[in-house]
């Protein structure tokens, strides 16, 4: 076992190397350009404060017990006073790290190979001053954050919630801005009591701190999420059910009119969201109920957006011009099949290999839409322009705000055929065959049956979403389908929850959402998605929204392997803990 | 249409999915071997028919000089020796933990990348053209130091947390810190495409056995196979080697027998680190330009090699990546061409790719390893 000393030094270092990186990679001269709270505070600082409370709670738990195993008296404040020194520590170390890192970037022009270590960020971290006071600075204001939130961390469990709450909800206000003053705009009212020049404001900024205190407060700390309804059918259960009824239909409602709170431009990432939640619902046909690792579904969603604009568009080479409701069901049934067409070869195959072949077999198809041998039908890297829109009489489904409509009515049909499957012969064939494909054939599943049915469903789905991104753009370009976008699909599909309906639109808002209302984000939304994969799966690998009977499965993966651990002897740190997925920084 | 067929409960089967289903409920034709060995026998002749053929027609055509023949081997072979190094990286860390660790492609570039800014400052210093080998030499030791590192790190943050998870989450892991890798590279030097200084005493050819080589590519292929030999006695006559192996064949008595398991896998991670780092600077003298994506290609398609070769060969991982340049480097000629497709050379890509799908239909266990397909 290794001093918890040592654990705290090596913690505050690991984080002060994750500030480094943060640097570098240029994320922190780019948020800076973004308020937090006007003229107070950017979001480039905020990360960093966020990293070093996180070094003052991660050296502070090398002492703290594990859970919340009530200490008591004397070992209790000695334990504190140890806990808070270690905070210190490393907040030093972690202020530290980076000091040195600018003073070295102001002494020498490590520009010509990092990039972003210029002039403007060592103006940025040292605002404006000298370096050596910036680094001064730095070290300082590390200790003092470290050192607080190890104060925090030792407190009890009610302090530590109420302080979270309220600090991530001015965070979460400040960044949820561009939407919240649209649509606080829309109906009518001033913003400025919330927002001024693009952050919060300090009433606002004071108003987010009470809410966030009162979240806090108000929480319970022995009602987990997820086991709310628990069939009792007492007056409580029914006062619940009535409240989810009431939720639903204020939903509903908010739903109709949110195109028209928005404005067009919401409306639109509102649109893209919902073409995401789609392809999402799809994959986690494939990969979360019948556990295929699918990376090459863009295929299915560019075949889907071709095939539409093969059908429609007078501009193609078919020259069919059928309307979209007319190619829909002929899109589906094409993507199906070649869903089929992609399933039958890797029937045997092992998931990595799954994931690897079906990686190809979408670069294959992009591939394909543009070499010059298809172009006379494809349009090679021009594409197939003019794809009309859909039209309900005089209703034309063409800017965002109307093709919003189009867009949810997809999303419901496909939620509800996934939830409709959830439970029904098929999706139990696929969870058993998900959990033990030996098992499951030898109970009489036939495996390649079920495989095959998961891949075409899956297809079908996802050329919906393409039909409905080729209407939404208006064209077709084969650069729209790189990998990139069966990276997000996944992601949607992970961070929601594998296997989780639910998750897959929370998914889909947080992950296609929240960068489109981040414009600073842009540059880095991939690196941010991949980084969120890797910490998802080390810390909560059943996803936001879990799906219940899944999380049962890992649950007993990760009893055996606590076990194996218990037994190897101690093999690293068993719980990194709270690490959250903005800190998942260590290159 | 399947969505229909999907939410129809009844005692009958659904009807669909090709091919054909006239059994019972207990196992659909589809699950019994007969039909699946026909359709693979049949695969396999049209396959070589179409080779046949699309050779033929391209030959008889003429299009292309014997010389012009000969370069694309060459060019193959000394492509391929860069994807057998990238390929052993993927081999060895498959051999011994059972994972396909997707970000190796990422390391192969992370090596190289980093590397181009100490050739362009020994460049602007003169020192490139001064004294070519030791600059070489040099470059691989910050390309292979860099790669190590990284593998290394990658290993310790993102998989040994992860080392007894159900195999999708390591497998999600690997994409995700792929994708984290390629960005973070891209986030620290730039997005732009870097060309490699030119070195004077690399470039022409040297004529060996009568034919005219590009030195570069001799290079390559001589340090690729010098690598490879080497990693081959490292495994098979070392006390290291040996508990590599140990390890590989079963990790839990290995460690009963005194093996440090970790130490065991960090080292097989740094190894093919190095290997990869190595990789990156043959790529560069090649191709002689880097950037942050340059590794998802080579390393989907070493990932291809070595699963040609058999994964979790050494050996069927050199010959795989020699075979895989060799046929991406030809077959697009040789094929596509006569049968009147433009530029085949675009189709390079789908060529690997559909030897990939092909191999894993007809020989799952690859070339050198087990002909059962893999344990479900």
């Amino acid at each position: 076992m290794v001093p918890a000393t040592t654990r705290a030094v090596n913690r505050g270092l690991i984080i002060g190397g994750c500030v480094v990186y943060f640097l570098a990679v240029g994320m922190f001269e780019r948020f800076t350009a973004r308020p937090v709270i006007t003229d107070l505070l950017t979001l480039g600082w905020t990360v960093l404060a966020g990293l070093w409370a996180v070094a003052g709670v991660w050296a502070a738990r090398t002492v703290l017990p594990p859970a919340s195993s009530a200490p008591d008296g004397d070992e209790a404040g000695g334990r504190t006073a140890r806990a808070v020194t270690h905070a210190a520590l490393a907040g030093l170390l972690a202020g530290a790290v980076p000091a040195l890192f600018l003073l070295l970037a102001d002494a020498i022009n490590l520009r010509p190979m990092l990039i972003n270590a210029g002039a403007t960020m060592v103006n940025a971290l040292a605002v404006d001053d000298s370096a050596v006071a910036g680094a001064l600075r730095l070290v300082l204001a590390a200790l003092v954050i470290a050192t607080v939130a190890g104060i925090v961390a030792s407190a009890p469990a009610q302090v530590r919630r109420v302080a979270g709450w309220a600090l991530g909800m001015v965070v979460l206000l400040a960044l949820v801005e561009p939407l919240l003053r649209v649509i606080i705009a829309s109906l009518g009212l001033r913003t400025s009591w919330l927002y001024q020049r693009g952050g919060l404001g300090v009433s606002g900024a004071v108003i987010a701190l009470v809410l966030g205190v009162a979240v806090g407060v108000l929480r319970r700390r022995d009602t987990p999420t997820t086991a709310r309804d628990d069939g009792d059918d007492g007056p409580r259960a029914r006062l619940a059910r009535g409240g989810r009824i009431a939720g639903l239909v204020a939903g509903a409602v908010l739903l109709l009119v949110l195109p028209r709170l928005v404005g067009p431009f919401l409306s639109e990432v509102v649109g893209t969201i919902g073409l995401f939640a789609i392809m999402g619902i799809g994959l986690n046909i494939v990969v979360g109920s019948a556990g295929l690792l699918h990376l090459g579904y863009v295929a299915f969603f560019a075949i889907g957006a071709y095939v539409t604009a093969l059908l429609t568009s007078p501009a193609a080479a078919l020259g069919t011009e059928l309307s979209f409701w007319a190619a829909l069901p002929i899109v589906v049934l094409v993507t199906a099949i070649a869903g089929l067409f992609v399933g039958a070869p890797v029937l045997r195959l092992r998931g990595d290999y799954l994931a690897i072949v079906t990686l190809a077999f979408g670069e294959i198809a992009r591939i394909l839409a543009l070499s010059d041998w298809l172009r006379p039908a494809l349009g090679g890297a021009q594409g197939i322009l003019a794809v009309p829109a859909p039209t309900i009489g005089a209703m034309r489904f063409r800017d965002p705000q109307m093709l919003y409509y189009v867009i949810i009515v997809a999303c419901a049909i496909t939620a509800f055929i996934a939830w409709r499957l959830e439970d029904s012969r098929v999706g139990r064939a696929w969870t058993a065959m998900r959990e033990d494909e030996q098992v499951a054939q030898i109970m009489g599943i036939s495996i390649s049956r079920y495989k095959l049915l998961a891949f075409a469903l899956g297809a079908g789905i996802a050329s919906v979403s393409g039909a409905l991104f080729a209407v939404k753009i208006g064209s077709v370009f084969p650069h729209s389908f790189d990998i990139l976008v069966s990276i997000t699909a996944l992601s949607v599909v992970i961070l929601g929850g594998i296997g989780s309906l639910r998750g897959v639109f929370l998914g889909a808002l947080v992950l296609v959402g929240l960068p489109d209302l981040l414009r600073e984000f842009g540059e880095y939304r991939m690196l941010l998605y991949g980084g969120l994969l890797v910490a998802i799966m080390i810390l909560r690998p059943q996803g936001l929204l879990p799906n219940v009977r899944r999380m049962a499965e890992l649950g007993e993966e990760e009893r055996l392997q606590d076990q194996w651990l218990k037994r190897a002897g101690d093999a690293g740190d068993p719980e990194p803990a709270i690490a959250t997925t903005k800190t998942d920084g260590a290159s | 249409m399947a969505t229909s067929s999907a939410t129809t409960e009844s005692a009958e089967p659904p009807a669909s999915p090709p091919p054909g289903d006239a059994g019972g409920p207990q196992l659909g034709l589809a699950d019994r071997i007969p039909l699946r060995r026909i359709i693979r026998w049949g695969l396999a002749v049209a396959l070589v028919l179409g080779i046949a053929s699309g050779a033929y027609q391209t030959l008889a055509a003429g299009v292309f000089s014997p010389a012009q023949w000969r370069d694309l081997v060459v060019f193959g072979i000394a492509q391929g020796s860069i994807y057998a190094l990238i390929a052993l990286g993927y081999t060895l860390v498959y051999g011994i933990l059972f994972m396909i660790n997707f970000a190796h492609g990422e390391v192969f570039m992370a090596g190289g990348f980093t590397a181009f800014f100490a050739a362009r400052a020994m460049d602007q210093a003169g020192f490139l053209n001064q004294q070519p080998v030791l600059a070489v030499l040099i470059l691989l030791a910050i390309a292979m130091a860099v790669s190590t590192t990284v593998a290394v790190t990658l290993e310790r943050v993102a998989y040994r947390p992860l080392r007894n998870a159900p195999r999708l989450i390591p497998l999600i892991t690997a994409i995700g810190a792929s994708l984290f890798l390629q960005y973070s590279f891209r986030g620290l030097y730039g997005e732009d495409i870097h060309s490699y200084p030119r070195i004077d005493a690399l470039t022409g050819t040297w004529t060996i056995a009568g034919i005219p080589i590009l030195r570069t590519q001799a290079i390559v292929i001589v340090a690729a196979l010098a690598l490879m030999v080497g990693l081959y006695f490292f495994i098979s006559r070392t006390t290291m080697g040996r508990s590599m192996r140990a390890v590989a064949e079963d990790r839990e008595i290995a460690s009963l027998m005194g093996i440090d398991v970790n130490r065991v896998i960090v080292t097989t991670f740094a190894i093919g680190g190095m290997l990869a780092g190595a990789a990156g600077i043959l790529y560069a003298l090649v191709f002689r330009q880097v950037h942050f994506l340059m590794g998802f290609l080579p390393g989907i398609k070493a990932f291809t090699a070595a699963v040609i070769g058999g994964i979790g060969s050494i050996i069927g991982a050199a010959v795989g990546g020699l075979l895989l340049g060799l046929l991406e480097a030809v077959a697009p000629f040789l094929l596509l061409s006569g049968a009147g497709i433009p530029a085949p050379n675009q189709l390079k890509d789908v060529i690997a790719f559909s030897i990939l799908v092909i191999v894993l239909i007809m020989r799952p266990g690859g070339l050198f390893g087990s002909r059962e397909p893999e344990k479900l």
